[in-house]
């Protein structure tokens, strides 16, 4: 990998205004046929989980829209959140979220993704998912219905062949509040082994809050940093706390 | 942080390693996880590695009214919720002093009947897709369909019911829904022999099975095994005759046991099973339009309902094994404690770590889904 984020391999996702008109057609046609080819991830992390085998297969049928389970986080585009989250599986997620390679999209199934659902006061579930990570497409109900999981299914395949379903962008650009949330959880030297502010540099995805305060005790690991010219926060900026603000899809 | 700065840890030469299996894994049942010493392929030691489901249930029930808690049980075990629901109500009454209705009773273990049938044939197919069998899971999700749109015309809900509260059932039945149920168990039956074909008559399918996580009566006595599992060592013990709830002393059933112990046998009982289900629900679908009368009996308003004082434990026959709610009331609007005796508890933690080591790494997976093992259930 180049040092020089301006020398860094061109890859897809740099800004739409960057492109040139050849690099925008190939999006474009990239894109329609992603949304024709999604791998949903074969984890079941909650009770949402027991329907989704109705879903994928012989009566309701996903295979035919082009979908299909997938073991490996590393080959799948689809994380599918089904349900509550403990903070033991939470951890588990961040990883395999990470993991993912973009792009990527997060669907929350459920009421319990949303605002802690029927275990609004359990003291072992979170209750907020999109501030650990950024979510595309969310589904009401206890439990929602296979019919209601394919409708959200090809509105997410709508919104990849348009270019809409943009938000696993904002990981990279805010990761510090995100990491910064998941510390709250997980303690301040959480970390998981992925270099998520190398592939925001790779991405060209690196914005405002990318580095902060949160990020701090990941630069020992990577001293070229100071080297690329990153946008650093102000110092009196990484004091202040971070917002709560609306994720920007 | 970057790979080169991961530094791995360092252990002395072995022959073992640790293999973490679950919870993002396609083999698990569930999101649980299993840390496995192997040697070779050959499971030296087992560890369960639970709590990624964990919600806290016991702590959130006492914060709720009774009749509150009536949405959050079902939520418990996820592939079979109505005997979380029978036995919760059933608690509540036995502490009330409540007189079900007999109506109630009935709709009730048809309710029951229904959700094992469902349990079962998801259970199936969970077991031939752990051998790479998938065409079984496939029919199994599909034919359990048709039960949960049954489920859907009384209930209104496909998973979580919600149906059956204490003092009785939430609504009577909808017109000619016991003769679509009656087409239904019509058709599951009538493709039992191709599932036979396909699977339990399938030599491949039985030289995998056989043999694998083999339990002695002994052990299963000892190590708390319940339903299905200790039936298939040869002891002939169920809830539902052994000490009958509802109408099931009137109803006219089998125990099917077997005796070998091991994974094989536990799935022949199952689908024995099956067939003593459907033999059961039409029993009931011959004798409830006789059955009148209310389904509900007289409750206190349940927004102020104090259920008087004591502490009882009701128990069922689940899919899985023998389910308990030992329920204790202080007088209060609020259960004062509430302890579930999961079946699966004792299968996929206890059991599972015996039976592991000796095995093969490929038949972890086959041991626990012959188990039956429930995972929301075992975290709660």
């Amino acid at each position: 990998m180049s040092t020089d984020p301006n020398q860094a391999v061109a890859c897809r996702t740099v800004d739409a205004e960057e492109r040139s008109l050849l690099g925008r057609v190939l999006d474009r046609i990239a894109d329609h046929c992603r949304a024709r080819s999604l791998f949903v991830l074969h984890y079941c992390t909650g009770c949402g989980a027991i329907e989704l085998p109705p879903t994928m297969t012989s009566r309701f049928d996903l295979e035919r829209v082009g979908m299909q389970p997938m073991v490996t986080p590393r080959q799948a585009d689809i994380l599918l959140i089904t349900g509550y989250l403990s903070v033991k599986t939470l951890k588990r997620v961040v990883m395999t979220y990470e993991q993912m390679q973009g792009p990527k999209y997060v669907i929350g199934l459920g009421s319990c993704t949303i605002n802690g659902g029927m275990y609004w006061n359990s003291y072992a579930t979170i209750k907020l998912l999109d501030r650990y990570i950024p979510v595309d497409n969310y589904i009401a109900g206890c439990m929602p219905r296979p019919e209601a999981i394919q409708q959200v299914f090809l509105d997410l395949m709508g919104r990849i062949d348009r270019g809409e379903a943009q938000a696993w962008k904002d990981y990279y650009r805010r990761y510090d509040w995100y990491l910064g949330q998941q510390q709250q959880l997980f303690g301040t030297n959480w970390q998981a082994p992925t270099d998520v502010v190398g592939e925001a540099i790779r991405y060209r995805l690196v914005g405002e809050q990318t580095l902060g305060s949160h990020t701090a005790h990941l630069e020992r690991y990577a001293p070229y940093y100071d080297q690329l010219g990153i946008i650093r926060p102000e110092p009196a900026r990484m004091k202040a706390r971070p917002q709560l603000e609306v994720v920007s899809r | 942080m970057r790979p080169e700065n991961y530094k791995p840890v360092q252990h002395s030469a072995s022959h073992e390693y640790e293999l973490y299996f679950g919870p993002n894994h396609p083999g698990i049942e569930g999101n649980y996880a299993l840390k496995c010493v192997l040697s070779g392929d050959v499971v030296q030691s087992l560890r369960a590695d639970g709590g990624y489901l964990h919600r806290g249930f016991e702590k959130i029930m006492e914060e709720r009214l009774w009749i509150q808690n009536v949405a959050l049980v079902p939520r418990i075990c996820v592939p079979d919720p109505v005997p979380m629901e029978e036995t919760y109500a059933r608690a509540v009454e036995m502490l009330g002093g409540l007189e079900i209705p007999k109506r109630a009773q009935w709709i009730r273990a048809l309710m029951l009947e229904a959700s094992r049938v469902c349990a079962h044939l998801f259970y199936f197919g969970g077991h031939a897709a752990t051998m790479g069998m998938y065409s079984n899971m496939f029919w199994g999700v599909t034919d359990r369909d048709l039960i949960l749109d049954i489920f859907e015309e009384i209930t209104g809900a496909r998973i979580y019911h919600m149906y059956i509260t204490p003092g009785g059932v939430r609504r009577d039945l909808p017109e000619g829904v016991l003769d679509r149920l009656s087409k239904v168990l019509d058709y599951v039956e009538s493709r039992l022999p191709e599932f036979d074909n396909l699977f339990f008559d399938n030599a491949v399918v039985i030289n995998r099975a056989t043999g694998v996580g083999t339990l002695t009566t002994e052990q299963a006595l000892s190590w708390g095994v319940t339903g299905p599992n200790l039936r298939a060592c040869g002891l002939p013990f169920d809830v539902r005759r052994d000490d009958p709830y509802l109408i099931y002393d009137e109803l006219d059933f089998d125990i099917p046991t077997e005796t070998a112990g091991d994974a094989w046998a536990r799935t022949l009982v199952r689908r024995e099973e099956l067939l003593q289900s459907i033999r059961i629900l039409r029993q009931i679908i011959a004798t409830l339009p006789k059955v009148g009368g209310p389904i509900r009996c007289a409750l206190p308003n349940p927004l102020a309902w104090n259920v008087p004082a004591g502490s009882v434990y009701a128990r069922t026959e689940s899919s899985k094994g023998e389910l308990g709610f030992f329920v204790v009331s202080k007088g209060g609007a609020k259960p004062w404690r509430v302890h579930v005796r999961g079946p699966s508890s004792m299968h996929a933690v206890h059991v599972l770590e015996r039976l592991g080591p000796g095995s093969r790494l490929e038949d972890v997976a086959q041991i626990m889904f012959s188990l039956d093992a429930c995972p929301p259930e075992v975290d709660r």
